[in-house]
């Protein structure tokens, strides 16, 4: 009779067990990983004043929205109101505020939009953009995709 | 002999002091100059007296009258609407420090309004929690103009929703037309170049 040595090379089946261990572990030590992730954030805000401005001019956004042109400080927070980025916005661009209607005129009904990217912003399953003078505007990480940008109406 | 030298050193000591204390003054005057220049868009910015010989035609009945406005220039002088369009026209351009296009639109109001030699006046006119930053916005144009900061009833009184806004009004305080957005250059100076009363019109 002989006593299994504990030196042995691994038999299938123990190769089979230390696979799976390996592989539960690097998805562990990647989930601990992910609560440290960040994501590139772009956002538009649409600032819905239908402002009669020449489409793609620059702008910002009119009266009652005036709190939205450039150089306005705004601060990107999570859901739980941590503070994640920072800056300031840059002017907008005017965009035909129903592009299904032919105005047959320079100067339409727009409204200004304002785009601003965040690389490298913490991964949340929610955030709030706060903007000096206005609600917070809140969306879901889910929405976030490298295709388009999220667009958060101001109104 | 020793007194004579002694005595010539000190007049030779005092003419230089003299003349190190005239050089000390007339620097200090010129930096007292270029500092009343290091504030724009203020007093020393209103216009003089209206240019001799000129007139200006009525305005159409039609026309809005243009309402007042009690405001501070940027360096805290009072002036109305009124004291501004009373002897002559006055082009007002609703801005903002912030505003690129804006700046744009001042400075090309600006060499248009340059071209009557002090006949026409020109204000910008900012938003109240624009003040602070407008200083440094007069001082970058240096346009030569006065700046004044408007309240919220200015703003709205004249349907300013979003910079940049240039309005004209006739003089005696009538709105004749405003240009939201940019502003052809050439299209101010035609109407400009029709506000004024030409000889002929004066003899009828």
């Amino acid at each position: 009779m002989t006593t299994p040595n504990r030196l042995e090379p691994p038999d299938g089946r123990r190769r089979v067990v230390i696979t799976v261990l390996t592989v539960v572990a690097l998805v562990g030590m990647s989930g601990c990983a992910r609560s440290g992730d960040t994501v590139d954030v772009r956002l538009s805000i649409v600032v819905a004043d239908n402002q009669i401005r020449a489409e793609g001019v620059e702008c910002a956004g009119a009266r009652p929205y005036e709190y939205v042109h450039a150089g306005a400080r705004f601060t990107l927070e999570s859901e739980d109101g941590t503070e994640l980025a920072e800056g300031e916005l840059p002017a907008g661009r005017a965009e035909n505020a129903d592009p299904s209607i032919d105005w047959g005129v320079e100067r339409i009904p727009t409204f200004c939009v304002v785009e601003v990217y965040l690389p490298g912003t913490p991964e949340h399953p929610g955030y709030q953009l706060r903007l000096e003078g206005g609600r917070p505007l809140q969306f879901a990480a889910s929405l976030i995709s490298e295709d388009e940008p999220v667009r958060l109406t101001v109104q | 002999m020793v007194d004579r030298a002694s005595s010539l050193r000190r007049v030779v000591l005092l003419t230089l002091v003299a003349v190190a204390l005239a050089a000390g003054c007339t620097s200090s005057d010129s930096s007292n100059d270029d500092n009343s220049r290091e504030s724009y868009g203020g007093a020393a910015d209103l216009p003089g007296p209206l240019p001799q010989g000129v007139d200006f035609r009525k305005p159409p009945r039609s026309a809005l009258i243009a309402p007042d406005f009690s405001v501070d220039l940027l360096d805290g002088t009072p002036v109305t609407g009124d004291d501004l369009w009373d002897d002559r026209p006055l082009v007002v351009v609703f801005t903002a420090s912030w505003c690129d296009t804006c700046a744009g639109v001042h400075r090309e109001v600006a060499g248009v309004v340059d071209e009557h030699d002090g006949a026409i006046g020109l204000l910008g006119m900012v938003r109240e929690d624009d003040a602070e930053d407008a200083r440094d916005y007069a001082q970058n144009l240096q346009l030569g103009y006065p700046i004044a900061v408007g309240d919220e009833n200015v703003w709205l009184n004249y349907a300013a929703d979003e910079p940049p806004l240039v309005v004209l009004i006739a003089h005696g305080g009538k709105v004749l037309r405003g240009w939201p957005g940019d502003i052809e250059a050439g299209d101010l100076a035609e109407e400009l170049e029709g506000l004024f009363r030409g000889p002929a019109e004066r003899d009828e």
